[in-house]
């Protein structure tokens, strides 16, 4: 990535990306009747910016995002529960990223569905006051497997899509 | 595949299945449904401990709906609104989407406290 305004272009955009990912997505109904379970395609986005541009540039474009998308869901609530999943994500996946292999990105995305649901529960748990919320923990869990594998396979080709514009990683 | 993509597919499958099983064998009472009748809670029934179909009338201020349990699903079957919109709704299984009679300000939806 060269200079400063291609940067601020390219993060602009991605921002603009996931946002609109984010939307779509929400107009979908959900597949399996567990609350709180989606495909997540917006994290897409995140992962794919942490690969190409690096850990701090993805954190800002999922900050922006987040408190975008909650002008487009009007609710307060719904920043608190993406911020709690979308932080805890980011901080996972990118604790994870240089440890793994291109060809396992998946397992970095799935580490970070698992920790986006983790992040969820907790403030759903923290915002209702009953523990007993934590038995969707393992329904969650089996979600954030299945939704971040798919994810992840679907940064992988980003990612690899990318690259034939001379758009490449910059870990 | 090689060996470190199978070791995680492995194991991502094996929790996938575990986290699935407990669920589905130990889940919250998730098949619970709540009538609100203005804003109020007016009745809850356990959908899981539903043996045999039965019915019974809700007697809102504005009118009255026949609400129909079976096991695992709940539904609308009489009403005297004008529009029979709750009717024709059907029988609802989850948390999607609520029964919703608006002239009788009724509520129905399923797994919310």
């Amino acid at each position: 990535m060269r200079g400063k305004t291609q940067k601020l272009v390219f993060m602009a955009l991605l921002t603009a990306l996931e946002l609109t990912v984010w939307v779509i997505e929400g107009q979908i109904p959900a597949p399996v009747p567990v609350p709180g379970v989606k495909l997540g395609l917006a994290s897409v986005v995140t992962l794919t910016a942490m690969v190409v541009m690096g850990r701090k540039e993805a954190g800002c474009i999922l900050l922006a995002r987040i408190v975008l998308s909650a002008l487009f869901a009007g609710s307060f609530s719904a920043i608190l529960f993406s911020l709690a999943g979308g932080v805890l994500s980011w901080a996972v996946m990118g604790a994870l990223l240089g440890l793994f292999p291109e060809k396992l990105l998946w397992v970095v995305s799935v580490f970070g569905a698992i920790a986006h649901n983790a992040g969820q529960l907790l403030a759903a748990a923290a915002v209702t006051r009953t523990a007993a919320i934590f038995w969707y923990g393992p329904a969650l869990l089996a979600a954030a497997i299945v939704t971040g594998a798919f994810t992840g396979l679907g940064t992988m080709y980003l990612v690899r899509a990318l690259e034939k514009y001379q758009i490449g990683r910059n870990r | 595949m090689k060996g470190k993509t199978l070791f995680w597919v492995v194991l991502f499958g094996a929790l996938a299945a575990l986290g699935a099983g407990i669920y589905l064998l130990h889940g919250p009472a998730v098949r619970s449904a709540a009538i609100y009748v203005d804003g109020a809670l007016y009745r809850t029934v356990d959908l899981g401990a539903v043996a045999e179909p039965y019915s019974f009338t809700v007697e809102t201020p504005d009118g009255w709906n026949t609400v129909q349990v079976s096991p695992g699903s709940i539904r609308v079957t009489d009403a005297d609104c004008p529009h029979q919109d709750c009717v024709k709704q059907g029988a609802i299984s989850d948390g999607a989407i609520p029964i919703v009679c608006l002239p009788h300000r009724l509520v129905i939806r399923i797994g919310e406290p």
